[in-house]
């Protein structure tokens, strides 16, 4: 799959993106940052301008975006627990729905370009935690813009090291993951380590 | 069976997420070493003006080496072009990897595609 979307990207170009960057954001597991990388590079190579690059990605992302949330907000009980299993069950799920009630709108925001693997199970539950959709829609593309940008000119910039540079990024984003749990879990733990010292 | 305290538990995924906050920053410093040393491996969606750009080398000798006439806006991937010339994508990439030493460049081995390594 993820050879056929790359080599869909290298010939096609721009539908390519725009399509991908849709479905993955609805929540189909698809190789987004690497595209992103790559559409960086084509652009390094002139095959590409940057505004379409960046516009097609960010709007391609958004489209997936709402049509996730409206899943959650309006797909009824029955659809988001058929979605529920397929992104990791319900406990994953009512983690983030707990997530997108107290983390709102700076929520969507990180979870569209720093802790990116949040990404689609924000979308739902904040349709499910009927989040304002308005606010919902700023959040979400100001986050998605910051990413497209982030992840295309640093493709361009290392245009020639495009696999390198996706594998460093990916491990970049579990790195911030696995700090925001151990920060979480530190939280959690404060009252007994106080109570012990008391 | 006893539940282990909920204290017991918290401490144990502080441990582990510390363990995969430095795991991963390890891995991601080690990537980002790899940027300024190696050259890219050749992958079977990548066209050849997109391995050109890579390996810094004149596209037209990269063509040449599959018996294509040069032309910058074929961005067709080598899987299609294998396909085309009724061959495996293997043997492309050989050629291509012949022509890249051939124009000065030592190469890293050739990574299978993704999902179909051992």
């Amino acid at each position: 799959m993820r050879e056929q979307i790359l080599a869909a990207l290298a010939q096609y170009g721009a539908p390519a993106l725009f399509a991908v960057t849709a479905i993955a954001s609805i929540g189909v597991p698809l190789p987004v940052s690497l595209l992103l990388i790559v559409t960086g590079s084509l652009v390094a190579q002139g095959v590409m301008p940057m505004w379409l690059a960046i516009a097609l990605a960010c709007g391609g992302s958004v489209m997936g975006d709402q049509i996730g949330y409206a899943i959650g907000r309006y797909g009824g009980a029955a659809l988001v627990s058929r979605f529920s299993g397929m992104l990791g069950g319900p406990e994953r799920m009512a983690k983030a729905e707990a997530h997108a009630r107290r983390w709102g709108g700076p929520g969507v925001f990180l979870s569209r370009w720093l802790v990116t693997p949040l990404g689609s199970l924000i979308n739902f539950t904040s349709g499910i935690a009927e989040y304002p959709w308005m606010r919902f829609l700023m959040w979400d593309v100001l986050g998605e813009a910051l990413g497209a940008i982030l992840y295309i000119l640093l493709g361009r910039i290392f245009s020639d090291r495009v696999l390198a540079l996706d594998a460093a990024m990916g491990d970049f984003t579990w790195m911030m993951l696995a700090l925001l749990a151990a920060v979480a879990l530190g939280w959690m733990l404060w009252p007994y380590v106080r109570r012990t010292r008391g | 069976m006893q539940r282990p305290p909920p204290i017991l538990i918290l401490l144990v995924a502080f441990c582990v997420a510390i363990a995969g906050t430095f795991i991963f920053a390890f891995r991601a410093g080690r990537h980002a070493r790899r940027l300024h040393q190696e050259d890219e491996p050749i992958r079977p969606w990548m066209s050849v003006p997109f391995i050109a750009h890579t390996h810094h080398v004149p596209s037209a000798a990269l063509f040449q080496a599959l018996g294509l006439e040069p032309q910058p806006h074929d961005r067709r991937p080598l899987q299609r072009i294998a396909r085309e010339q009724h061959r495996p994508v293997e043997d492309v990439v050989q050629d291509l990897q012949r022509a890249l030493a051939s124009a000065g460049h030592t190469h890293p081995a050739v990574e299978p595609p993704a999902g179909k390594a051992p």
